[in-house]
């Protein structure tokens, strides 16, 4: 199990404790967070499972594939530096603490 | 073995139907005849009939009837499960829509498994996402409102045919790339194929859709722009090009899904609006809630199933399913579950959000969701500007057609 943190789209912050391989999508679903829709449930063709990861963190990720940064570009929400579908962030040990914010809208 | 997409052939899979094609290892405990979407008990009130269901059946159920046996799912965490798992529930195979043997095709992108279907889905990405539906937003409101100018000095009109169907037949011309004054003739079309029961009619329309589709094709291979079938005709998978088949089957899909779906919402949205004119002020008086407003409608207005072919033995909630079986998610009842919205038929614009199954879930969830959503609330907001206060008209039958997609025929409505 690793902890990482959501901000929810109403800024609250969340803590969860997640089974490793799970990705951050899934953990938002689970916690029942209302800035997290998913409509794809994971397959990387809706956008509407963005995030934005903190700075300090999103180095340390793998970099977003080609089809996640042909969809990042379709997201509701305005896309930055640091933005990623979180369906693609897998949680592992080595992401212990890592902090995502939801943004305000997700469609 | 995958289907090969550019090469369709008519499905072999067999569909079961009647009391004596119920296969051995379903309990004969768990079988029902409920007369989902035909029985007269549904017909009379089809929602609340949904509703009910978590009262009257076991979660899982075998539906038999005269059309097709298939087991049937309401509660909200099992449809989600069969919507996120396709290696399980398969979708080839699983749409009922009829097709010529001679002139086959899948429909695009539904009846594609991943990993191929997300390559279909991802050409149209940039108009049917998030961010390239609100590009709409003026367009729709543009055309809601020259509807209404049509209809507001008369103080009555039939819902359905003045604005409920015009509207979202003109969003999709526009996206698809088509001309405008085709609107009363694809309304035309798409009610003789969805509404008339008659199958010379049917037919027909079909004919005339396949035929002025398939010239419109070959005129976007000609003269390219933005718009869906120019972008599906120049599209590739897999550094191909599509074949004829492929392209024909991606644009008469986005015809057949788009358009029923949303009049049979609308309707159902508006007979509610004419019939609580409270909860009408409570929605003006609130307008920032719209967002709310639009997904409390929709959960409780849902108006389609989901459907599936169960690829390997599987087991749910103690129930052996066995690989070709037929499994339905009946998405207006999971909207109902009493497990995960309280009090489940109460439209309560203030409901913490959950997700709805209006649009299904997964991979295959509805790709004109967000253009659903943009068009429900743009239609709500125009409309309650100018004809805030409407109610049904004194001679209004409300009638409930058979089908799989659950909306009443006609909504007459006035206002003073």
């Amino acid at each position: 199990m690793t902890q990482i943190v959501i901000v929810d789209n109403d800024g609250r912050e969340v803590e969860i404790e997640v089974s490793d391989g799970t990705s951050v999508m899934e953990a938002a679903v689970g916690a029942g967070l209302s800035g997290m829709a998913a409509d794809c449930g994971g397959g990387m063709a809706c956008a509407t499972c963005h995030c934005y990861v903190d700075e300090a963190w999103y180095a340390k990720l793998d970099a977003p594939s080609q089809v996640e940064d042909d969809m990042l570009a379709f997201a509701a929400s305005a896309r930055t530096e640091t933005s990623r579908l979180s369906c693609q962030i897998v949680i592992g040990p080595e992401l212990e603490g890592l902090r995502v914010t939801l943004p305000d809208t997700q469609y | 073995m995958p289907i090969d997409a550019a090469n369709p052939v008519p499905t072999s899979y067999p569909r079961l139907a009647g009391a004596d094609q119920v296969p051995d290892h379903v309990p004969p405990e768990l079988i029902r005849t409920t007369g989902l979407t035909f029985g007269p008990n549904f017909l009379a009130a089809p929602h609340k009939f949904m509703a009910d269901m978590h009262n009257d059946l076991p979660p899982i159920f075998f539906d038999v009837s005269p059309f097709s046996n298939q087991w049937c799912l309401t509660k909200h965490s099992d449809a989600f499960f069969m919507l996120r798992n396709p290696e399980v529930f398969s979708n080839e195979g699983a749409t009922p829509f009829p097709r010529d043997p001679n002139d086959y095709f899948y429909f695009i992108p539904i009846e594609i498994d991943p990993p191929e279907h997300n390559k279909y889905r991802a050409i149209l990405a940039p108009v049917f996402s998030p961010a390239g539906v609100s590009k709409l937003e003026q367009k729709v409101r543009d055309l809601s409102n020259a509807l209404i100018d049509e209809l507001i000095d008369a103080k009555q009109c039939e819902f359905t045919t003045d604005f409920g169907r015009p509207l979202p037949v003109s969003v999709f011309l526009d996206i698809m790339g088509l001309p405008q004054e085709k609107r009363d003739t694809f309304v035309e079309w798409a009610v003789d194929l969805l509404h008339s029961n008659d199958r010379e009619i049917m037919g027909r329309a079909m004919h005339s859709i396949t035929q002025y589709l398939k010239e419109a094709i070959e005129d976007k291979r000609q003269n390219p722009d933005d718009a869906v079938i120019s972008r599906i005709v120049h599209a590739e998978i897999d550094g191909r090009p599509m074949s004829g088949p492929e392209i024909f089957g991606f644009v008469c899909f986005l015809f057949i899904g788009g358009l029923d779906t949303v009049f049979a919402t609308l309707n159902n949205m508006w007979l509610w609006l004419a019939q609580n004119p409270d909860r009408c002020r409570e929605m003006i008086n609130d307008p920032d809630n719209i967002d709310n407003q639009v997904e409390e409608l929709l959960r409780c207005f849902s108006v389609t199933f989901s459907g599936r072919m169960v690829a390997k033995d599987f087991e749910m909630r103690g129930v052996q399913f066995k690989k070709g079986d037929r499994v339905t998610a009946i998405l207006p009842a999971c909207n109902f579950d009493p497990d995960i919205f309280p009090n489940p038929t109460e439209i309560d614009f203030s409901r913490p959000r959950k997700p709805i199954l209006a649009f299904a879930q997964g991979v295959h969830s509805c790709m004109g969701a967000h253009l659903a959503r943009l068009e429900i609330k743009i239609a709500i907001q125009e409309w309650l500007k100018r004809i805030p206060e409407f109610e049904l008209a004194e001679s209004a039958e409300i009638i409930y057609k058979p089908g799989g997609v659950v909306g009443p025929e006609y909504v007459p409505l006035v206002w003073s």
